[in-house]
């Protein structure tokens, strides 16, 4: 460490960075130390940062935080509670360390790679270099991931692999105070196809942070699908970083759910670097009580004839706060692109509230680009003409609310997963009616 | 396409042209003694004086905000002269008015008397920040209607330019806001009392006219329980190359059941095509929707000035109070515009409508910035916005940045946005049907504006039409 952390409470959460093993390859070591000494530079995000306006971080400073020294005990049931069937393979990490023997492991086609990052920086260095920590942010929070690199998982898909299956990556929740840096990186050479579901539960109610970063390049012509589930405990905080990069003609599909934490920061950064990429947001938080979701979204087209479609929903109960800001770039250059963005969100309760910001900011003249938002509550007129067939008010509500999640849900191409979440969103809905 | 553009988008500033008459000039630099200087020019109380140095010394905490999307040389404040006057003069009727200030109307299209007379308006003539004359003001008084400057305002009518001012904007609201409060100059006031409907359209013209006097109008308009008034304000200023600063306050109170609409064109310099002079035009404007039902409506088109800066903004405070903002932003060249509005519903059953038009042309940035706040105790509070751009060129910008805060489950709020252009096959269709691009391109944009373009009074609609044609000679082609 060449200078102390400027603020005390990243200086907590920085302490055991030391201890990480030092990489098989150079290279890494050196992209850690930078993030420690960008992170030493870095204090905690206020409200007035514009980037945090309306989440303020204050409770997490309140958490002494540190990376686990070992998984919590987890069993093999526990963990089975969650299996996707339709995954190809399974890795599990607990409190961000991986657990091989609770993972699964089908047979993957030829060219398609799912390594622990550990094994992957042996094996395949030369692959990862270019892109590891290359395409993520550096913010404080990736920053902090990138100090602690170590524990992740690498997936490649060579040029031309297809894999139907997704493969499923859960991040177990279970320490107490346990602090967790997980790390994704996607690589889909020019042609190839895939899906990955990063799935976040916890394991009890405990109170900790999970910093994740994924980093997904997607080459010419190759088609990536992220569905992202957070379902953690209501005390826990978990900030989300996904880059993702595309190359000509690339397809990428981004699927978030949010349904847990107590405090959650979902960000998605989608740079668009070659032509006639196509591109679709989904985002859905489900939140009440004293939870608070934000999703930042933003998409930057650099390149002419992109197409994006976002929608982005919110059902807010309780006292629960939704935050959403969704930036769309058109840079000079960018003809023909076509954007659009929506963001819907109900209110479910008095105490909820929702802060809303879709940004569009345009410098090419030949562009479609639409963005809206709106805030209301369940529409009276619909839930009188569901009254009027016989169903009672609390079911009427719960059909309606559920409704306008299932929109979200049922995009999802894994029916395991579909048919969870709306058990989940039933439940959540009719808990809260 | 480029080449009507340019040639639509370089026509020289038509309004570009120096007044030759003497000023009283303050020396350049801002501290105690000038503000003390300016209070006791104009023979304050000493309440208002306090006012100022209060603004002052709390101006000196602030930083300039960088917030906005735009950019420019750092303003040294203390290069500005704070007051230019035309030589104190009695005047006892419009034949005494300097005649070099009524050429000038009359270059600028605005014969004062005769259209006054013809048109009947008011027109509250503001020269160089001071009030030089004021026609129909007995009409009005008829009906108790207070129309003068603010500064006759402070000597006449004491109680209530103390009872508001700073009321909507607080004098330390915003840095150009707490300027403005320590070194205003002049402005309009007008107050209309209870139940008056007011009989004419109040009207003022604003011109900057001595070079580097940074111009800082404090306009005040009261409409107690009942009242109605239109107010519009035009803008137009003399070419120069160094950047001038304009930064006003205008406050707006209605009373229960009181209607004020309120219309600005802005046609200030707004630079070469290089982006060279121009005035920054950095403004606080607010409304307060005090009473029950009351409604305040702003309509602007702004089409000059190197950099817009404002955000015609209602605090819908009474409950089934109205907000209503329909806006054109029209930038060419460098021009840089950062403009919107600001609805905070506060009171039940408020409601807002914001219609915004950008249309951006050459290497110019346009922005809207808004920001939508539904309040814990807004119950049914409901607001429709609509922010559309369209961009002239492929070197030009448009952003949208819209806030929305919603603390009230029986809100309904919704925001929509697109983005356009003037697309071939609509010329083409035109052009088959023996339009000419120019006209063609002109019946676009008017449609486009439309909706904002039919919320102005009759005069100023026309006028605007007019003024966005002659922006944009030449642009698309």
């Amino acid at each position: 460490m060449t200078t102390a952390a400027v603020h005390p409470y990243v200086a907590s959460l920085l302490a055991g960075s030391g201890a990480v093993p030092k990489s098989p390859a150079a290279w890494l070591d050196a992209r850690r130390a930078s993030a420690l000494e960008r992170a030493n530079a870095l204090s905690v995000p206020t409200t007035r940062d514009e980037e945090w306006r309306f989440t303020d971080l204050t409770p997490l400073t309140k958490l002494q935080l540190q990376p686990a020294a070992l998984p919590a005990p987890v069993t093999a049931e526990e963990v089975e509670a969650h299996a996707v069937p339709e995954a190809a393979v399974r890795l599990v990490f607990i409190d961000g360390i991986l657990v091989p023997q609770l993972g699964s492991s089908g047979t993957l086609p030829a060219g398609v790679t799912v390594l622990p990052l550990a094994d992957a920086l042996k094996s395949h260095a030369a692959l990862l270099e270019p892109h590891l920590t290359k395409i993520a942010g550096d913010d404080l929070f990736a920053s902090l991931n990138t100090a602690f690199l170590n524990q992740g998982v690498f997936i490649h898909f060579a040029k031309g692999a297809v894999l139907k299956a997704p493969i499923h990556l859960l991040f177990v929740a279970a320490g107490q105070n346990v602090a967790a840096h997980p790390r994704v990186l996607l690589v889909a050479e020019s042609g190839a196809e895939g899906c990955v579901i990063e799935d976040y539960v916890a394991q009890g109610e405990a109170a900790g942070l999970t910093n994740a970063v994924t980093e997904i390049a997607v080459a010419d012509n190759a088609a990536v699908r992220h569905i992202k589930l957070q379902r953690e405990s209501q005390k826990a905080f978990h900030i989300g970083s996904c880059a993702v990069t595309l190359g000509k003609d690339a397809r990428f599909v981004s699927q978030a759910v949010t349904l847990g934490a107590r405090l959650s920061r979902n960000n998605l950064a989608i740079l668009q670097q070659g032509e006639g990429v196509e591109v679709a947001i989904d985002g859905l938080a489900l939140i009440d009580g004293r939870q608070l979701a934000d999703t930042h979204t933003l998409i930057d087209h650099l390149k002419p004839h992109g197409r994006c479609e976002q929608v982005h929903k919110t059902i807010v109960g309780g006292g629960a706060h939704a935050v959403f800001n969704g930036k769309v770039f058109v840079r000079e250059g960018a003809q023909l692109t076509d954007s659009s963005q929506q963001n819907r969100n109900l209110l479910l309760s008095d105490k909820a509230h929702v802060d809303t910001k879709p940004q569009l900011e345009i410098f090419a003249d030949d562009v479609k680009c639409a963005h809206g938002a709106a805030v209301g509550q369940l529409d009276p007129d619909h839930l009188f003409y569901l009254k009027s067939r016989g169903l009672p008010e609390a079911q009427a509500r719960n059909l309606l609310t559920y409704a306008f999640g299932a929109e979200i849900i049922d995009r999802i191409p894994v029916p395991s997963l579909v048919a969870k979440l709306e058990a989940m969103v039933l439940a959540r809905t009719e808990a809260g009616a | 396409m480029s080449t009507v553009l340019d040639t639509l988008v370089s026509q020289p500033y038509k309004h570009g042209f120096v007044t030759d008459i003497e000023s009283e000039t303050a020396p350049k630099g801002l501290n105690e003694d000038i503000i003390r200087m300016i209070s006791a020019k104009k023979n304050e109380p000493e309440w208002l004086l306090d006012f100022r140095l209060k603004a002052y010394r709390h101006w000196l905490t602030m930083t300039e905000p960088k917030w906005p999307n735009v950019t420019y040389p750092k303003i040294d404040f203390q290069d500005i002269s704070y007051y230019a006057a035309p030589k104190p003069k009695k005047k006892q009727s419009m034949d005494e008015v300097d005649p070099e200030l009524l050429r000038t109307f009359e270059k600028l299209g605005v014969p004062v008397h005769e259209r006054a007379a013809l048109a009947g308006v008011a027109v509250d003539v503001i020269f160089d920040s001071v009030s030089v004359t004021t026609t129909y003001k007995e009409k009005l008084a008829e009906v108790g209607i207070i129309f003068c400057s603010i500064s006759e305002a402070v000597h006449n009518h004491p109680e209530l330019v103390k009872k508001y001012i700073g009321s909507v904007v607080p004098a330390g609201d915003n840095y150009y806001a707490a300027l403005n409060s320590a070194v205003f100059t002049d402005g309009s006031f007008c107050f209309i009392p209870k139940g008056v409907k007011c009989p004419m359209e109040l009207s003022t013209y604003f011109r900057i006219n001595t070079q580097d006097s940074g111009q800082f109008e404090r306009t005040l308009i009261i409409a107690e329980e009942g009242a109605q008034v239109s107010y519009l304000e035009g803008c137009t200023a003399p070419k120069f190359d160094t950047n001038q600063l304009h930064a006003a306050v205008v406050e707006l109170v209605a009373l229960d059941d009181a209607d004020i609409k309120y219309s600005t064109v802005q046609n200030w310099y707004a630079g070469d095509e290089n982006g060279k002079g121009g005035i920054y035009n950095f403004v606080t404007k607010r409304g307060l929707c005090k009473g029950r039902n009351s409604k305040i409506s702003w309509t602007q088109v702004e089409t000059g000035s190197a950099i817009t800066w404002k955000y015609p903004s209602c605090v819908l405070l009474g409950e089934n109070s109205i907000g209503e903002f329909y806006s054109v932003a029209l930038t060419n060249h460098k021009q840089q515009a950062d403009t919107g509005t600001k609805m905070i519903h506060l009171g039940k059953n408020t409601r807002s409508t914001i219609i915004s038009k950008g249309i951006s042309a050459g290497h110019s940035n346009n922005s809207y910035r808004g920001l939508v706040k539904i309040g814990a105790k807004a119950e049914g509070a409901r607001n429709f916005s609509q922010c559309d751009s369209m961009l002239i060129g492929a070197k030009c910008g448009a952003n949208t940045f819209p806030y929305i805060q919603v603390n009230n489950p029986t809100a309904k709020v919704e925001h929509e946005a697109t983005t356009s252009k003037i697309g071939e096959d609509q010329l083409f269709y035109f052009q088959s049907r023996g339009i000419g691009t120019e006209e063609a391109v002109s019946m676009i944009i008017n449609g486009f504006c439309k909706d904002v373009f039919q919320q102005l009074p009759m005069e100023f609609a026309v006028e605007a039409t007019k003024l966005l044609g002659l922006k944009l000679e030449g642009s698309v082609g």
